[in-house]
């Protein structure tokens, strides 16, 4: 395993409309399964889509020391966003002939071998999240991205989609996941980042933050960093993938619950 | 292939499947190719050869087909970037360049097929029915042949693609499908009628007409009607020429096929850095 960062934000902040949603970000991705958590509004996409570079941060830099090969980034944004009209396997067949990989062997490792032949408009919410895990995965990234990736999904389809995404978390391989769903991340997290307002309020290996806090699990640890008002983040689940507040699409396909940072759900932010 | 021909091809056949497999498209064929009989119908030219069809065609084609290029193109580049997929073909090897050239080609071959197709059976159409008609060609000294049909059909095409790579460009631009569609009857409205009004505009404050050869070439439709009555209709019945630059027009033409792949592929590639500069900016004002 490679003792450096995958990818290494600095400084990192990113502001919508003149509101900051982002503030001073500094975080080294190393492998292993990474878990970004906080309250809705508490800018997780917004990261999760300058490590991408999917958004231009409005300061500091995003660096890639450990991120090689042909496609070195995977990313999962937390609508899955794939055209209508074709097939799961043709789906995946277009993004593998950029890699030159096989989409097949995609599918069957997110446990989907069978609805190949299925239109992505026919797939289940969970399915298209699976789908979207195999699209991350194609092309072996040294980092994959995944926004949310149990988001809106029955309790065996958030265990099989976590299972899915940590499984990839090997070797030098660094996954980043975003996540209401702290039994998950308890579960499948070597390290966790615990975003408050757009800033970190905690961050480092998931049994050291569980030390420092006196936390006997990251549900714990959560409440103990941002306190009781920050409620259980995994309240506002909706069911249908997605969050309870504050989506807002712009031009660039962010339909995330960073861009309104504000917004104020009762026993869900804190704010 | 290299990688980036294996880029733009891959992402070609993405766009020509989604073109394929969505049924308005086909229906817009075919409502050309009826608008078009009932012209032809109406007009009579048709029932007497090539060049009355093109002289009873040429000015609903130049909104017609800017009007169908438009439709083609105005959500070409949107689709994906406004649900969010074009975030994630840019963490694969894929330029902007690659995407945009591929999406673009599709979308021409797109035209080849709703346009090309419609005026082709027209063009059959005529060559099976049309019968000499003494008072028509003595108006037009005689001279009809399929290939000046086949040179209007060119510069057919050529007039679209100008359309769908302006129409291109628009999709980037465009924030929301709503926007697009705003953006796209401005620049359908601006580029027919446009080119014609700044030139009766610069003819009225003095300009010399012996300047209108070459400024009608500027405007995509200018420079189409000044080629089919250079290399089509003019054949028919004017020794001489003279009523376009032909190079110039051609050029025109092509200039504004690459100006929209052009602005289309640099809103895709700096967009994401104009908006953060427009947030700094924001930022330091607020600050």
């Amino acid at each position: 395993m490679s003792d450096g960062p995958v990818a290494s934000l600095s400084e990192a902040a990113r502001t919508y409309g003149g509101v900051r949603v982002l503030d001073d970000v500094s975080l080294d991705v190393e492998p292993g399964v990474t878990a970004v958590v906080g309250p809705n509004g508490s800018g997780k996409s917004t990261l999760l889509r300058i490590l991408v570079g999917a958004t231009e941060p409005t300061a500091g830099e995003v660096r890639y020391p450990g991120a090689t090969g042909a496609k070195p980034i995977g990313y999962l944004p937390q609508r899955v966003p794939f055209r209508d009209g074709f097939t799961a396997r043709e789906t995946l067949a277009f993004y593998a002939r950029l890699v030159d990989d096989d989409p097949d062997a995609a599918l069957e490792r997110v446990g989907l071998g069978d609805a190949g032949d299925k239109r992505v408009e026919a797939l289940s919410g969970g399915m298209r999240r699976l789908l979207g895990i195999a699209q991350a995965g194609l092309g072996d990234p040294s980092l994959a991205v995944l926004d949310e990736p149990a988001s809106g999904l029955d309790p065996g389809m958030r265990e099989r989609a976590f299972r899915a995404a940590a499984r990839r978390a090997a070797g030098d391989t660094a996954v980043v996941v975003s996540s209401h769903a702290l039994d998950l991340v308890d579960a499948h997290a070597d390290r966790v980042v615990i975003l408050r307002r757009g800033r970190v309020a905690a961050a480092g290996p998931r049994d050291r933050l569980l030390d420092e806090h006196g936390a006997a699990d990251v549900s714990e640890l959560y409440r103990a960093v941002i306190g009781e008002s920050g409620a259980s983040p995994g309240e506002t689940d909706t069911g249908d993938g997605t969050e309870g507040d504050g989506e807002r699409e712009d031009r660039d396909g962010e339909g995330d619950e960073d861009a309104e940072p504000d917004v104020h759900v009762t026993g869900v932010s804190d704010r | 292939m290299s990688g980036r021909l294996s880029g733009v091809a891959t992402v070609f056949r993405r766009e020509l499947a989604t073109v394929v497999r969505t049924p308005g498209y086909g229906v817009l064929a075919v409502g050309l190719l009826v608008a078009l009989g009932g012209l032809l119908a109406a007009g009579g030219g048709g029932a007497t050869g090539f060049v009355p069809a093109v002289v009873d065609l040429l000015l609903p084609t130049e909104a017609l087909v800017p009007l169908v290029a438009v439709v083609l193109g105005y959500r070409a580049l949107l689709t994906d970037t406004a649900s969010g997929e074009l975030a994630v073909i840019r963490t694969y090897p894929v330029r902007v360049g690659e995407y945009v050239a591929g999406v673009l080609l599709a979308r021409l071959v797109a035209l080849v097929a709703a346009v090309g197709v419609p005026y082709a059976v027209i063009g059959a159409v005529v060559w099976l029915t049309a019968a000499p008609d003494t008072g028509i060609f003595a108006t037009h000294t005689g001279v009809d042949s399929p290939l000046l049909y086949v040179r209007f059909l060119a510069f057919v095409l050529l007039l679209g693609a100008a359309y769908v790579s302006l129409a291109a460009a628009v999709s980037a631009l465009a924030a929301s499908r709503r926007s697009a569609i705003a953006l796209g009857s401005l620049a359908l409205v601006a580029g027919v009628l446009g080119g014609d009004l700044v030139l009766l505009r610069s003819l009225a404050g003095g300009a010399s007409p012996t300047t209108v050869p070459a400024s009608i070439a500027l405007a995509p439709n200018g420079a189409f009607r000044g080629l089919v009555f250079e290399h089509v209709i003019g054949v028919a019945f004017a020794p001489e020429g003279g009523f376009v630059s032909t190079p110039r027009a051609v050029a025109s033409l092509v200039g504004w096929t690459l100006l929209g792949a052009v602005v289309a592929g640099a809103t895709l590639a700096y967009g994401r850095r104009v908006d953060a500069t427009v947030e700094r900016v924001r930022r330091g004002i607020g600050d």
